[in-house]
């Protein structure tokens, strides 16, 4: 699936704008510092790494610049041995190795992003279940010609001021006002979306109206997994505090509201995941794979 | 209109059937045509309250549901190939029927119709 890889490294190469001056500016700090470090004579290679670390937040910066900044929380949530055996693509040369100190021969196997990618999915892949879309028809209705003349639409202006018609294929529902709006909802893929939108059109038409087929817009992807592993939800809300929202007593799953993608997902206890509030499928792709890291870290034992 | 009740029970084989009388009578002069339209509108409502008190058989339905409409509270129903299951057992089917459902008679506001 070619969707989800660049997803993820397009993340990245947003936030690391790294010229190659730069880069080399970094790499002669960073020697200077392992120089230090050097000096200092740490005994063994774990405890280098450990104190490696400890030291990255405190360090003077030189190099305080956009680019550097966020390395630094990449290199926090990402295992600090990333860069250490990683073949020397572009991409990864560019994020993961001004971030870490190299040589740490004591750590095992270390990923490259892709292949961090690969696993972190574990061949799991969310499932689309509802996009919502809205049409304009750019043409005023009468809902009541149209609730007469075509089949299975509904009309009950006391209850609710839209015609609500189904279709059978593809499977979904359009709630059809009278200014000429539209919204369908119930498809599992965009196309199918587009598809039905277009059907639905088309039967306003038949009927009489002048209706077009114009702004056709996707206003919500819902997509749905099992990453087949239980979830400490306490220890997620308590550690992303900030993003996670878990009341057991009001609802059994754990709201977590990523910003990056701008994506709300329902967390259970099951490891069942739901993933909302998407506009692109891309953003469900990029917020299941950040997502399962995270959730990695709170299996349940 | 000031008739609180649907009319369609007027087509059915009983409402047919008093239909044509009261068309033989006000023919041979018997009654007046205002009579014979009160004789029937007493006639759409005493049906529809019986049918709503008195009749307490009930039939299963299945079937493949092809088209569906709401519009001014009638439900209508387009069943292919139903099968209707009647109390005693009987099983009963048809290629396609038509159901056209409205709300009981004492549930229409009056003037509403």
């Amino acid at each position: 699936m070619s969707f989800a890889l660049p997803a993820r490294q397009v993340n990245f190469a947003s936030r690391t704008h790294i010229t190659p001056q730069q880069q080399q500016q970094y790499q002669q700090y960073q020697a200077q510092q392992q120089a230090q470090a050097n000096a200092l004579a740490l005994p063994s290679g774990s405890s280098f790494l450990a104190s490696a670390n400890a030291n990255a937040p405190s360090r003077p910066s030189p190099l305080s610049n956009p680019p550097y900044q966020p390395q630094q929380s990449q290199v926090q949530t990402q295992p600090p041995s990333l860069k250490a055996q990683t073949p020397p693509t572009a991409t990864t040369n560019a994020i993961a190795g001004p971030s870490t100190p190299a040589a740490t021969p004591a750590t095992p196997a270390p990923l490259t992003l892709e292949q961090q990618h690969i696993t972190a999915v574990e061949g799991i892949v969310p499932t689309l279940q509802n996009i919502v879309a809205t049409v304009n028809l750019d043409c005023r209705l009468d809902l009541k010609t149209i609730a007469l003349h075509a089949r299975n639409a509904e009309y009950n202006p006391k209850r609710f001021a839209a015609v609500i018609m189904r279709i059978r294929d593809p499977k979904t529902t359009a709630l059809i006002f009278a200014s000429g709006k539209m919204v369908v909802t119930g498809a599992k893929s965009e196309d199918d979306s587009r598809l039905a939108s277009r059907k639905y059109a088309r039967i306003v038409q038949k009927l009489g109206f002048d209706a077009k087929f114009s702004e056709f817009k996707i206003q919500n992807i819902v997509g749905s997994c099992d990453v087949k592993f239980p979830i400490r939800l306490e220890g997620l809300a308590y550690s992303h505090g900030q993003f996670s929202s878990y009341e057991p007593e009001l609802f059994p799953g754990l709201i977590y509201r990523m910003i990056k993608p701008k994506v709300v997902l329902l967390i259970f206890v099951s490891g069942k995941i739901v993933l909302t509030g998407a506009k692109v499928r891309e953003e469900i792709y990029t917020a299941f794979n950040t997502i399962y890291t995270v959730l990695c870290e709170f299996r349940k034992p | 209109m000031a008739s609180a009740y649907y009319e369609f029970y007027r087509g059915s084989s009983i409402g047919m059937a008093l239909t044509d009388s009261l068309d033989e009578l006000i023919t041979s002069g018997s009654i007046t045509p205002q009579l014979a339209m009160k004789v029937l509108q007493q006639f759409d409502k005493s049906l529809a309250d019986t049918m709503v008190k008195m009749v307490k058989t009930k039939t299963t339905l299945r079937g493949h549901l092809h088209t569906y409409r709401l519009c001014d509270d009638v439900w209508t129903f387009i069943v292919k190939h139903p099968s209707f299951k009647m109390e005693s057992n009987e099983v009963v089917s048809a290629p396609r029927i038509k159901i056209i459902a409205c709300k009981n008679g004492d549930a229409i506001e009056p003037g509403k119709k």
